[in-house]
């Protein structure tokens, strides 16, 4: 196999990178040895990129951790032995990671040391959008932001040195059209580094207990003022001065990120880049003052450029202040630009237009317009988890009941839309069953909760919460969607599985056997087949119906691993049909199961099987009440 | 070539192909000596959704998204989704549309109407005179894979003469990523492509 062009040692060679790949190759040439984190869009690449060298460079030791904490503990732990070490996540996962985080602040880095989150504006894979800069200002870490992969790259490589220089852990935060956007990038040189590993025995730098702390925060306090001295010199840090004016104002511009290049582009379009003044920030945060302030007495207008929240545009509004300019100096960002949402790029030029009274006239809309109704995202035919909701229903009409179906993060957050509706509530990974022990005290007898989860979910922080439930004698029913991988985020492994990112073998924890080790009793724990959907039925409606903590395993491949496996092998996927002279076009496979493979012909009213899409699961077949779904034989 | 920024859509549905057409191209503009900038569609929104990728190319180009109004060319891989996503076009754009539609499953139990390739046409010649629609599922099912409707899609844009990356740097991006046993059947669904591409510009010359 040739060397993928992200892992060759050619410096100087021009290649396409993925922005996660580009970051990865900056881990790589900074000479990290270890990588750790939680798989979670848009952030993912970045390891499985890492994972993928460690095949040609063996020195690197890349793991999936079993959540954001543990990820960053991993990678803290190298720093603290002089190994240079990166911790990648998701903006959600380091609320996780920053228990962890925030005290390791404290501490500072020994060897290289970097979180990255990656922040997801509008929302695109996320729970919510929230501004991870704010993390930096809140441990007094610097925060980097590249805007492009070169950048990224670079900026990745440079960080390492930057942290061992001033013993300081560094934020690197990107937002998804960083990470999920390609572009050119030169190769750099692989670093290799020499010196001696092995920890190093200051108690009274790692042991955080209130008289070091006492310490290491006044450190801290230090290092941030040296960081923030820096910042002016800062090589990612640019001020560009125009003297020139546009409709008879000097204006000037700050930004970060991606919001930096499309701001660019939106100055070019307008052909106005040369003639105005434009401080760009390669680390957000601490600011450069001296640069702001040169900026400040250059211009009469300021617009700075950020997604999200007002992060910078507050920052230099208290250094107008405090520099006496606040009356000089007109400071805008939020009242032109919105705090909800990534910036599409046609508001640049709408923003500069109104900003700088310029021509813009926008885009012609035709006057009928054609409405196209939602393509959105769907679980796919065969999957499993489209059975278990569907299993869920039929014992709530069975026992008329509905329950409070409390789940999580996942591929199963899908069945919230038509038809399955299986999902009332979902807030962050593992929430499910911590919430369930809250709704079980107080639930009606009508409205039991059943708490839904995948299994990397489960291990992710399900089990604590399950602890919980048991030792508290919270009554709940938790069902353990086990499809064997971390489908949402592209199949990673998980302890269930035991193949270790590097796809080497790796121990495999059994989920039963912790559930059981987590004190649920043996009668209380159920495994079944998700695609055996009777027997499901059967079982769950056990389940439901016993008392205590009880944890219901409903357990089959991703369809898509599933399909990948057969492909392999070679082996066919059974046939399934629709026999349309049994078919009564009752609906019941297309408006209540939901396959996306059952396609209804509303002139024939009967529905058909596309055998293109099909994965031969057969659950439809148990779906149909007039046995007209059938398993095509082989001949 | 001397560009100062060319912008191209490609729209789609998860699992179309989307993703490794946009990867073939932005090599082959790299291969062209352009600077390249896209932004992509992963994670959930691959789940069968509506796939919407940008790619820029040229010597005045730093971010990766497109203005609205601004794109040079729309290549739909599904015929509804250019419509979804028409206002990155101007009247000059040029639409590249598979025609067929794939009605996706939610549309039934919603109890909503999806509209038809005729309705589609008749809305985006309000948008643009340069639409053109392409068989392209016929065609790479003649082909012999429907996988190949990306690449045949490409090629059509590439006889057409109308995206400035030559054919070199599309056929030499190809052998780097397609893998190998993929190879030779997508180089027949290019050439299908390119075919198609001169025969559609030649009847409006």
């Amino acid at each position: 196999m040739s060397l993928p062009e992200f892992a060759v040692n050619a410096p100087g060679m021009r290649v396409i990178l993925l922005g996660n790949e580009a970051i990865a190759r900056g881990i790589l040439e900074a000479g990290v040895i270890i990588g750790a984190g939680y798989p979670g869009t848009p952030s993912s690449e970045i390891l499985t990129t890492l994972a993928e060298m460690q095949n040609y460079y063996p020195n690197l030791k890349v793991e999936w951790s079993i959540n954001e904490k543990v990820a960053f503990e991993v990678a803290y732990g190298g720093s603290m032995s002089n190994a240079r070490s990166v911790a990648s996540m998701k903006h959600v996962g380091v609320n996780v990671a920053s228990d962890a985080f925030m005290t390791a602040a404290y501490a500072g880095a020994r060897g290289g040391m970097v979180l990255i989150s990656a922040d997801d504006p509008s929302c695109y894979s996320s729970q919510n959008e929230q501004d991870n800069r704010y993390f930096g200002l809140h441990a007094l870490v610097p925060v980097f932001e590249p805007s492009n992969p070169q950048e990224a790259k670079d900026l990745m490589k440079y960080a390492f040195d930057f942290s061992e220089e001033f013993q300081t852990l560094v934020l690197f935060r990107t937002t998804t059209r960083l990470n999920h956007g390609r572009g050119d990038v030169l190769l750099g040189e692989i670093k290799k580094i020499d010196r001696e590993y092995g920890f190093d025995w200051d108690r009274s730098r790692w042991v955080c207990l209130p008289s070091h702390s006492r310490v290491l925060r006044f450190r801290l306090l230090e290092r941030l003022g040296e960081i923030s001295e820096f910042a002016n010199e800062f090589p990612y840090n640019s001020l560009k001065i125009s003297d020139e004016r546009v409709n008879g104002k000097r204006y000037g511009f700050v930004a970060a990120g991606i919001p930096y290049a499309q701001l660019i582009d939106a100055l070019n379009f307008f052909n106005i880049e040369d003639k105005v003044s434009i401080l760009k920030l390669g680390m957000v945060f601490p600011p450069p003052k001296r640069l702001i302030k040169e900026l400040f007495n250059s211009v009469d207008k300021v617009l700075v450029v950020e997604e999200l929240e007002p992060f910078i545009e507050n920052i230099l509004k208290q250094i107008a202040y405090e520099e006496g300019l606040a009356k000089e100096i007109e400071i805008h960002g939020k009242d032109f630009l919105p705090q909800n949402g990534e910036f599409p790029a046609e508001l640049y030029l709408e923003t500069l237009a109104a900003l700088m009274d310029l021509e813009y006239d926008g885009v012609s809309v035709p006057h009928d317009l054609l409405i196209i109704p939602p393509r959105l995202p769907i679980l796919c035919p065969g999957c499993s988890h489209r059975s278990s909701f569907y299993a869920i229903k039929q014992i709530e009409k069975k026992m008329k009941t509905k329950f409070v179906n409390s789940s999580d993060i996942g591929c199963y957050t899908l069945a919230v839309y038509k038809p399955l509706e299986g999902l009332d509530i979902e807030i962050c990974m593992g929430a499910s069953i911590g919430l369930a022990n809250g709704i079980s005290k107080i639930q009606s007898k009508e409205n039991p909760v059943l708490a839904i989860l995948g299994d990397s979910t489960f291990f992710h922080s399900g089990i604590p919460a399950l602890i919980n439930a048991v030792h508290n004698q919270n009554e709940i029913l938790v069902m353990i969607l086990d499809n064997r991988a971390t489908c949402m985020t592209g199949f990673q492994d998980n302890p269930g599985t035991g193949i270790k990112i590097t796809k080497e073998i790796g121990t495999r924890v059994i989920i039963e056997d912790l559930v059981q080790g987590c004190g649920v009793a043996k009668d209380n724990i159920w495994i079944v087949d998700s695609n055996n959907l009777p027997k499901m039925i059967q079982k769950l409606e056990e389940a439901v119906k016993a008392k205590g903590v009880r944890v219901f395993i409903s357990r089959h491949n991703c369809s898509l691993l599933e399909m990948n496996e057969f492909r392999l092998k070679q082996i066919k996927p059974p046939t399934v049909k629709i026999d349309p002279e049994k078919c009564k076009g009752c609906l019941i496979c297309v408006d209540k199961f939901g396959c996306p493979s059952i396609i209804f012909n509303e002139e024939k009213k009967k529905a058909h099987i596309e055998q293109e899409s099909c994965r031969g699961c057969k659950v439809c077949i148990d779906v149909c009440i007039h046995d007209a779904i059938y398993e095509e034989e082989e001949e | 070539m001397e560009i100062r920024n060319f912008n191209l859509l490609i729209v789609g549905v998860g699992g179309q192909g989307v993703i490794s057409a946009i990867q073939i191209l932005t090599k082959a503009a790299l291969l062209d000596n352009y600077k390249v900038r896209t932004a992509e569609t992963h994670g959930m929104a691959q789940r069968g959704g509506s796939v919407a990728t940008f790619l820029r190319f040229g010597n005045k180009i730093e971010g990766p998204l497109i203005a609205r109004g601004n794109c040079q060319i729309i290549l739909a891989l599904e015929a509804s989704e250019a419509v979804r996503y028409f206002n990155y076009a101007g009247s000059e754009t040029f639409f590249f549309i598979n025609n067929k539609i794939i009605i996706p499953p939610t549309v039934h139990s919603m109890d909503m109407e999806y509209p038809n390739i005729e309705m589609i046409q008749k809305f985006l010649h309000q948008v643009s005179t340069h639409i053109f629609f392409v068989n392209g599922h016929e065609e790479a099912l003649k082909v012999g894979n429907l996988r190949t409707l990306n690449i045949l899609m490409l090629g059509a844009l590439l006889g057409s003469e109308k995206l400035p990356i030559t054919q070199e740097a599309i056929e030499r991006s190809m052998m780097l990523i397609i893998p190998n046993k993929y190879q030779k059947i997508n180089e027949i669904a290019l050439k299908k492509g390119i075919e198609k591409g001169k025969l559609i510009i030649s009847e409006i010359k």
